[in-house]
C-alpha cells in the first residue's frame, strides 16, 4: 500500500518500520473476516483493515492521537487473528504496538481511565501486590451491589470484581528462584517463566509443569531476577516499564545462558510467550550488547507444549475417558502459530479431543481487556462458551492463565500441561469435574 | 488514472442537513460522519482509488436500508453499497458526495433447509460462513472466490463472484435461487424463491453481476449442494507455459470436466509457496492445481486418466496430495496467491480478464513481452478451465509515476483479451478499474442499451455511481421521462 | 396476419423490425413456432421467424463452446455436438406431443423460453449455460451481450435478461452454449409404491447425497402407466446417475442402500434409463385431453406433494419432477384459479404452457408482478423495445 512518510519521519526507527509493515499490506480485507471485534460490531473501524487505515492516518500525519483514533485502537484485543490470516504477512502486532506507544506519548486520557491503567500496571506484574488486592476484591465483593453499574468507571469496577476470583491457592515455593533438579540421567536444561499473576492464581500450573519436565529427565530454572516478561505494560502502550521489565529477565536468563547454559526458555502462559519471542525485535535499536541478548533469548523461547513435543511424553495412566475441548489460545495459534502440538499431546495422553467452532475467535481475556473493555470482552466469553458447549466436553484445555480465568465458572478449564502431568503421574488437576472418577 | 465526476455541490452543501436526517434512520453507532472515522472508508481491495464520502451508515435491517435509500432518493443524494470492502475492482469505491451503505451488520443466517437445499442468508454473511453453517450436515455452499473468508454474499451477488471451482458448480448467478432486493425508490421486492426459475423476466440473473447499479440486495437464497464423498487435489509441474496449457486442453478435450482446474506461472508459484508452504515444485515454469471429487476409487481412476492425458507433455513432476491437510495447504497458497504477492511486492494491481483457452500460451508470451516493455514484474494466476486470467501487475506505488504504469500495462492485457476473442472481466466486475475500457468491448449502441436497463432501475443514477460505464464521450439516450444520466 | 419474415442473415432482422417500427406494427417473434400455444396469444401484423438463421460459427470442444444461429433445429445442434462427444446441459424438452404441434424446435426458442429438463434440478437451466448472445432490440439495433468465453461479469447480464423473455425484448439471432461432455453412461433407481410424501423425500434423500444424482421425478401410478419403463409398478420415484461408467455403477450401488429406507429399488439400465428420462422430460407421463389446458407450476420441493395432493382433488392429472419441486399439470382450463392457488400456498410460480387461445389472452398465464416490479418491468419493456412491436402482450396483457 501507498505510504506517505517524510525522510525525517523516517528516520525514526519505530516509524520506518511501521512503514515497512503498511507497505506490506494490500488492503485486500481478508483481516477482516477472522477479527472478533468487527464479527461483533460490523464496522470497518473495527476491524484490522480499518484500523491500519487510522493508524496510517495517523503516523503519516504526525498529530497527536485523538478520541476516535483511541476508541478503535483500544477495541483491539491484539488476538492477532489477523496476522494467521493476512496472505501478505503484514506484522500487526508492531504496527499496533507503534501505535499504543504513539497514544500513550500523544493523547491524554480522562482520569478514571488513567487511574484504572495505572493500578493494573502497578499491581498485576507484582505478585505480591496482586495477591493483596485479590483479598481486597473478596472483601469488596459483598458491597459491589452498592457500586452503581452504567458508567464507564462502575461497570469496569465490576469487572474486576466479577474477574477476581472467590479464593486463592496457597502460594507455592516451587515457583521461587530455584534449581529443580532433573530425575535420572539429565536430558536436558531449560529456564521456566514463571510468570506474575499466575504465580498467585494458580501456582499449580508452574508445580505441574516442573514435576513434568523433571521427571521426563529435564532440569528447570526458575531464574533469578526473572518476573513479570512486561507483555502488560507494553501492550499498554508503556514503553518504559515494558522494557525495564523485559531488561531484567534478558538479564537473568543471560546469566543462565552464559552459565550452565540452557537449552531452551520455557513459557507456559502463552500471552507472555509472545512478547518473549519478540524481545529480539523490541531491543533492536538497543546497543548491540542488549540487541544480540535479546535476540538470543527470543531465539531460545518456546512454549511449554512446543518443547514437551520434542520429548517422548508418555502417560502412565489408564485413559481417563474424558472429552477435552481444545482452547487455541490467541496467542499460542496466532500470536506463536503454535497449532497441533497441545491437541496430539493431549490425544498422547489418552483424552479425546474436541475443537470448538469459531476457533480462531479470541474468548475475551486478551490480557486486560476483560478489564478494561467489558462488554465486548463479555460477548466474546458467551459467544465462545457457546461454541464450547456444543461440543458436549468434560472439560477445557487451554494453554494460557488469561483464558482460563474469562472461560471458567461453567465446564472446568484446565491448563493443559496439568491434565499432562496428571495423565503421567502427577496429581488430579483441582477442579475435575466430581463425576470423574480418576483412575489410580 | 481514471477521473472522477466532480460532486454535487448541492449535496456537499447540504450535508449537515442529510447527515441529520440519515441519524434518525439508523442506530446511533450505525451512522459515521467525521472525517477522520469516515477515512478508512475511502477505498475497497483497489486501495489506489480513494475518496471520502459523504457520511457511512450501518444499516442491521431491511427496513433501515429500506429507509436510507427512499431518503436518499428524495433528496437526490447518491449512494455506494459496500460489503466487506473486497472488491479488486473498486466497485465501493465512494464520490465524495454520496452515501455508503455497508451492510456488515446484516450478517445472520435466517434459515437453512437441508430437505430443500437451500438457505437464506442476510447480505452481510461472509461466502465461506454459509459454508460452515451447513457443513455439518456434508453441506457447502459451492462458489468460492479466493476472498470468501472476507467477502460477503451480497457483494457476491453484485460481482456474479466465481472461485476456482466455478468450473463444475458454476458462478454465483447459477447459485442462487432468490432475493431480497430494495429499490433506489426505497421498496422492497422479493426476487425469485425457495424455487426453481421464476416465470417472467429473470431478474435475478439481470441481478447478479449488475455491480450495485440495479437496487441494493439484503437477503439473499442460495442453493446448497452435499459435498461429495471426498476430494484431492495433483500438482503437475511443467517447464514451460505453452506445454501445461496443451495438457489443459487434453484434459478437458478427454470428456473429464475436473472440479478445479488451476494454473499458475513461475512467479506466483513462488510468491504462493512462501506464503502456504504447500510444497510446490519451484522448478517448474507453470503449475497445474488438478481436483478432482467422489469416492476414493472414483479419484484414483480419475487422477490415473488425467495423469496418462499429461505423460505425453512431459511432466517435471506429479503429485498427488495424500492428505487432507496437504490439500489444504495446496488451496490456502492458491486462494492467497494475490495477497501473497504482497510479499514480493508492494503493490500490485490484479487483472481480470478471461481468454478462450486455447490462447493461453500466446497471451502469455504477449503479456511476458508486455511486462519486458513496461519494466513490471507480473505474476500469472488462471482458471485454466473456464479461461480466466489473472496477471497479478506488481509495481511500488511510492515511486511517482509508477501506479499510471502499471495500469497502462492492465489495459493492454485486458485489450489483448478481448483481442483474442474473450472479455475484460470474469469474475471482478468492471467498478471504477474498466469502466473507461468498456468500448474495448461493447459498441455505444450496446453500452447504450444496458444504461437505458440501468435507467429502468435507477431512473436518476444515484445508486453506485461512476461505475461500469465510461463517463465521457458517451451518447445518451435515457429512459423517455426520466433523468439523463450524468456525464462528466 | 401475412406470411411471416424468415430472413437469413441478421441484417434482415435488423430491416423487418426497423420495417415494423416504422410502420408501427407488432411482430410475432418465433422460431419455427412450435411454442406459439405457450403463455398469451400475440396480436401481430406480420411474423418474423428466425428459423434460417442455422450457422454454427464456432465449435470449440476442448473449450466448452458452442455458437450457432437461432434457428437451428435442436437435434441439428445435439447432432454437431456429438461429434465432439459432447451435448446440451439442460436437456431441453420437446413439448411438441403435450402441446400438439409439429416440427421440431430451434436453439432460439428453447432459449426465448428458458426450457429446460430433468437435469435442471442439478445442473443448471438453459439460461444457466447462455454464455453470449447476439440479438436485435426493438429499434432494430445489433445488441451483443457475454461472449464465447465460460466467465464473464463484463457489463449487465443480457444473456439471462433475453432468455425466458419470450422474444419480448429483443430477436435473438445467435446464441453462445456453454456445453459438457455427454455421460459414458446412464443408470437409474426406481421406488416403487411411495406416495407423493414418501416419494419427495425420497428424491430428498438422493438429491442431498453425495452422488450427484441428475434427475428425480415422482409419478403417481397412473403417470407411470405412460412410460413403459416405469409402468406396472403403481407411484414410482426415480432418481438418475449420469458419469463415467465405473461410477455410475458404484453410486447406484451406494444409493440403492441409502435408499433402502424407502424400498427395494429396482435397477433401470443405461437404455431403460434413458428412454425413461426422455419421457419424463417431455413430460409424455402427463395425459392431456383435448381441450384440457397444461400448466408448469415450480415449488419449494418439500411443497411438491401437498401441490399435488390439492390438484389431483381438484380432477387434475399431475406428475413431479425437479426433486419435487416441478409440477407438471393437466386439466379442464377452469382448474386455473386452483394451479394459482396452488403455486402460491407453495410460494411458487406458474406458466400456462397450453390452453385455449380465449383464455390464455384472459388470465394470468404467468404471475402478475409486485406494482413495483411490474413498473420496472414496463420500464425494461421500453428500454429495449420502445415501440412495442416485439412480441407484445406475450406474457403480461399491455407489456
Amino acid at each position: 500500500m501507498q505510504t506517505n512518510f517524510s525522510s525525517e519521519q523516517l528516520a525514526d526507527p519505530n516509524t520506518a518500520s511501521s512503514n515497512q509493515v503498511l507497505r506490506t499490506c494490500v488492503h485486500c480485507g481478508f483481516c477482516t473476516a477472522t477479527c472478533p471485534t468487527f464479527v461483533l460490531l460490523g464496522d470497518e473501524l473495527d476491524s484490522p483493515r480499518g484500523r491500519i487505515y487510522l493508524i496510517k492516518d495517523m503516523l503519516e500525519s504526525g498529530r497527536p492521537a485523538t478520541e476516535e483514533v483511541v476508541r478503535h485502537v483500544d477495541r483491539c484485543l491484539s488476538c492477532l487473528a489477523c496476522m494467521t490470516t493476512c496472505p501478505s504477512g503484514v506484522n500487526y502486532m508492531h504496527l499496533v504496538d507503534h501505535a499504543r506507544e504513539y497514544i500513550e506519548n500523544t493523547y491524554t486520557r480522562p482520569w478514571h481511565e488513567r487511574m484504572l491503567r495505572n493500578v493494573l500496571q502497578l499491581v498485576l506484574p507484582r505478585p505480591a501486590l496482586f495477591r493483596m488486592a485479590v483479598l481486597g476484591a473478596r472483601v469488596a465483593r459483598p458491597v459491589r451491589r452498592l457500586i452503581p453499574r452504567g458508567s464507564v468507571l462502575g461497570d469496569r469496577v465490576h469487572a474486576m470484581l466479577d474477574l477476581a476470583p472467590a479464593r486463592l491457592p496457597p502460594s507455592s515455593d516451587m515457583q521461587s528462584p530455584q534449581v529443580h533438579k532433573a530425575e535420572g540421567t539429565r536430558r536436558g536444561r531449560v529456564a521456566l517463566l514463571a510468570g506474575c499473576a499466575q504465580t498467585v492464581l494458580a501456582p499449580s500450573i508452574n508445580e505441574a509443569t516442573i514435576r513434568l519436565l523433571t521427571r521426563l529427565g529435564i532440569e528447570v530454572v526458575i531464574a533469578r531476577g526473572v518476573g513479570c516478561c512486561g507483555a502488560l505494560t507494553h501492550h499498554m502502550g508503556r514503553h518504559d516499564p515494558a522494557m525495564a521489565s523485559a531488561r531484567a529477565n534478558i538479564a537473568g536468563w543471560t546469566r543462565e545462558i552464559e552459565g550452565d547454559g540452557l537449552d531452551a526458555i520455557l513459557v507456559n502462559t502463552s500471552g507472555c510467550g509472545t512478547t518473549v519471542k519478540d524481545y529480539g525485535f523490541m531491543f533492536r535499536s538497543e546497543p548491540a550488547e542488549w540487541a544480540m541478548q535479546a535476540e538470543r533469548v527470543s531465539a531460545l523461547a518456546m512454549d511449554i507444549s512446543e518443547y514437551l513435543a520434542t520429548l517422548d511424553y508418555v502417560p502412565t495412566r489408564e485413559a481417563p475417558g474424558l472429552r477435552v475441548a481444545y482452547h487455541a489460545a490467541c496467542s499460542l495459534q496466532h500470536g506463536q502459530r503454535v497449532l497441533t502440538q497441545p491437541k496430539a499431546l493431549l490425544r498422547r495422553a489418552g483424552f479425546t479431543v474436541v475443537e470448538p467452532l469459531e476457533g480462531h475467535l479470541c474468548c475475551g481475556s486478551a490480557g486486560t481487556y476483560n478489564l478494561v473493555q467489558p462488554e465486548i470482552a463479555g460477548r466474546l466469553r458467551e459467544r465462545k462458551l457457546a461454541n464450547i458447549a456444543a461440543t458436549k466436553p468434560d472439560l477445557i484445555a487451554a494453554g494460557n492463565i488469561g483464558c482460563i480465568t474469562q472461560l471458567s465458572g461453567g465446564v472446568p478449564v484446565i491448563h493443559t500441561v496439568e491434565l499432562l502431568d496428571w495423565m503421567a503421574g502427577g496429581p488430579a488437576p483441582v477442579g475435575l469435574p466430581a463425576a470423574v472418577a480418576v483412575p489410580a | 488514472m481514471i477521473a472522477q465526476p466532480p460532486p454535487k455541490a448541492d449535496i456537499i452543501a447540504r450535508r449537515p442537513e442529510i447527515i441529520a436526517g440519515l441519524r434518525a434512520l439508523v442506530p446511533a453507532s450505525g451512522l459515521i460522519s467525521e472525517e477522520l472515522r469516515l477515512k478508512p472508508y475511502e477505498t475497497d481491495g483497489l486501495p489506489a482509488y480513494r475518496q471520502i464520502p459523504l457520511a457511512v451508515v450501518l444499516p442491521e435491517t431491511t427496513e433501515q436500508v429500506a429507509a436510507v435509500l427512499a431518503f436518499c432518493h428524495k433528496n437526490g443524494v447518491r449512494v455506494v453499497p459496500r460489503g466487506a470492502g473486497t472488491s479488486l475492482s473498486g466497485g465501493a469505491l465512494p464520490m465524495a458526495d454520496s452515501v455508503v451503505i455497508g451492510l456488515m451488520r446484516m450478517n445472520r443466517i435466517l434459515d437453512i433447509d437441508y430437505g430443500d437445499r437451500c438457505a437464506t442468508v442476510q447480505a452481510g454473511v461472509t461466502n465461506i460462513g454459509i459454508t460452515n453453517a451447513v457443513s455439518a450436515e456434508g453441506f457447502f455452499y459451492a462458489p468460492d472466490p479466493s476472498s470468501q473468508l472476507a467477502c460477503m454474499i451480497g457483494g457476491n451477488v453484485g460481482m456474479n463472484s466465481g472461485g476456482a471451482h466455478c468450473l463444475k458448480y458454476g458462478v454465483t448467478a447459477n447459485n442462487l435461487l432468490g432475493l431480497k432486493i430494495v429499490t433506489m425508490e426505497g421498496d422492497v421486492l422479493d426476487i425469485g424463491g425457495a424455487h426453481l426459475d421464476a416465470a417472467g423476466y429473470d431478474w435475478l440473473g439481470l441481478m447478479t453481476g449488475s455491480e450495485g447499479m440495479l437496487a441494493m440486495v439484503t437477503e439473499v437464497t442460495v442453493r446448497i449442494l452435499r459435498a461429495p464423498e471426498g476430494a484431492r487435489a495433483m500438482l503437475v509441474a511443467f517447464d514451460a507455459n505453452e506445454t501445461a496449457g496443451r495438457a489443459v486442453d487434453a484434459i478437458i478435450g478427454s470428456g473429464i470436466i475436473p472440479v478445479a482446474l488451476e494454473f499458475m506461472d513461475r512467479p506466483a508459484i513462488h510468491a504462493c509457496e512462501a506464503f502456504a508452504h504447500a510444497g510446490y515444485p519451484l522448478d517448474a515454469e507453470a503449475l497445474l492445481i488438478i481436483e478432482v471429487e467422489g469416492s476414493v476409487a472414483e479419484q484414483d481412476d480419475l487422477l490415473g486418466r488425467i495423469a496418462a492425458l499429461c505423460e505425453p507433455f512431459h511432466p517435471i513432476s506429479l503429485r498427488v496430495s495424500q492428505s487432507a491437510e496437504e490439500s489444504i495447504a495446496i488451496w490456502k497458497g492458491r486462494k492467497g496467491a494475490f495477497g501473497a504477492v504482497g510479499r514480493i511486492s508492494p503493490d500490485y494491481l490484479c487483472m481480470d480478464g478471461t481468454i478462450p483457452t486455447g490462447q493461453l500460451p500466446f497471451v502469455l508470451r504477449r503479456i511476458g513481452e508486455m511486462s519486458d516493455a513496461y519494466g513490471l514484474k507480473v505474476a500469472n494466476i488462471f482458471h485454466a478451465g473456464d479461461g480466466n486470467l489473472h496477471p497479478l501487475i506488481m509495481f511500488d506505488a511510492n515511486l511517482a509515476g509508477n501506479f499510471e504504469h502499471a495500469e497502462a500495462f492492465g489495459a493492454d492485457i485486458l485489450k489483448l483479451c478481448v483481442e483474442v476473442g474473450g472479455c475484460l472481466t470474469g469474475e471482478h466486475g468492471v467498478g471504477v478499474e474498466k469502466r473507461e475500457l468498456m468500448r474495448v468491448q461493447f459498441t455505444d449502441i450496446e453500452l447504450d442499451q444496458q444504461r437505458r436497463i440501468k435507467s429502468a432501475f435507477d431512473p436518476d443514477w444515484l445508486l453506485n455511481p461512476s461505475k461500469v460505464f465510461p463517463l465521457v464521450d458517451m451518447p445518451v439516450t435515457a429512459m423517455p421521462g426520466t433523468a439523463m444520466p450524468v456525464a462528466a | 396476419m401475412s406470411a411471416a419474415l424468415a430472413p437469413a442473415h441478421e441484417s434482415g432482422v435488423v430491416e423487418a423490425i426497423l420495417a415494423a417500427r416504422a410502420a408501427n406494427e407488432p411482430l410475432l417473434i418465433q422460431g419455427r413456432g412450435t411454442k406459439a400455444g405457450m403463455l398469451r396469444p400475440v396480436q401481430a401484423a406480420r411474423g418474423l421467424s428466425t428459423r434460417n438463421l442455422t450457422d454454427v460459427s464456432l465449435y470449440s470442444p476442448q473449450e466448452l463452446i458452442i455458437s450457432a444461429g437461432a434457428g437451428i433445429t435442436i437435434p441439428d445442434l445435439e447432432a454437431k455436438l456429438a461429434e465432439g462427444g459432447q451435448g446440451i446441459i439442460a436437456e431441453p424438452p420437446d413439448l411438441s406431443a403435450l402441446l400438439g404441434t409439429e416440427g421440431v424446435q430451434t436453439l432460439g426458442g428453447v432459449v426465448a423460453t428458458n426450457l429446460s429438463g430433468p437435469r435442471r434440478v442439478a445442473w443448471g437451466a438453459m439460461r444457466d449455460h447462455v454464455m453470449g448472445v447476439r440479438a436485435v432490440n426493438g429499434a432494430g439495433e445489433v445488441i451483443r451481450s457475454g461472449g464465447r468465453v465460460l466467465k464473464n461479469v463484463t457489463g449487465l447480464d443480457l444473456c439471462k435478461l433475453l432468455t425466458g423473455s419470450y422474444g419480448t425484448l429483443a430477436v435473438l439471432t445467435e446464441v453462445t452454449l456453454k456445453v459438457l461432455p455427454r455421460a459414458e453412461l446412464t443408470g437409474s433407481l426406481l421406488l416403487p409404491g411411495l406416495d407423493a410424501v414418501q416419494g419427495v423425500a425420497a428424491l430428498s434423500a438422493a438429491l442431498g447425497s453425495p452422488y450427484g444424482v441428475s434427475g428425480a421425478a415422482w409419478l403417481p401410478a397412473d403417470a407411470a402407466e405412460r412410460v413403459p419403463e416405469l409402468a406396472g409398478r403403481g407411484a414410482v420415484a426415480v432418481v438418475r446417475i449420469e458419469d463415467f461408467a465405473r461410477s455410475v455403477e458404484y453410486r447406484l450401488g451406494r444409493l440403492t442402500t441409502d435408499l433402502a429406507v424407502f424400498g427395494t429399488p429396482v435397477l433401470l439400465d443405461d437404455g431403460a434409463s434413458r428412454a425413461a428420462w426422455r419421457a419424463i422430460r417431455d413430460a409424455m407421463p402427463l395425459r392431456a385431453e383435448p381441450g384440457d389446458a397444461v400448466w408448469r407450476v415450480s415449488v419449494r420441493p418439500s411443497n411438491g406433494p401437498a401441490a399435488i395432493t390439492a390438484l389431483e382433488a381438484t380432477g387434475a392429472r399431475c406428475f413431479l419432477d425437479w426433486g419435487g419441486g416441478l409440477v407438471w399439470i393437466a386439466g379442464p382450463p377452469a382448474l386455473h384459479d386452483s394451479v394459482m392457488a396452488t403455486a402460491l400456498a407453495g410460494r411458487g410460480t406458474w406458466t400456462v404452457l397450453r390452453a385455449p387461445e380465449p383464455m390464455r389472452a384472459a388470465v394470468d398465464v404467468i404471475p402478475a408482478e409486485a406494482p413495483a416490479l411490474a413498473r420496472i418491468t414496463r420500464r425494461v419493456k421500453a428500454a429495449m423495445d420502445p415501440s412495442g412491436i416485439l412480441n407484445p402482450g406475450r406474457l403480461y396483457a399491455g407489456v
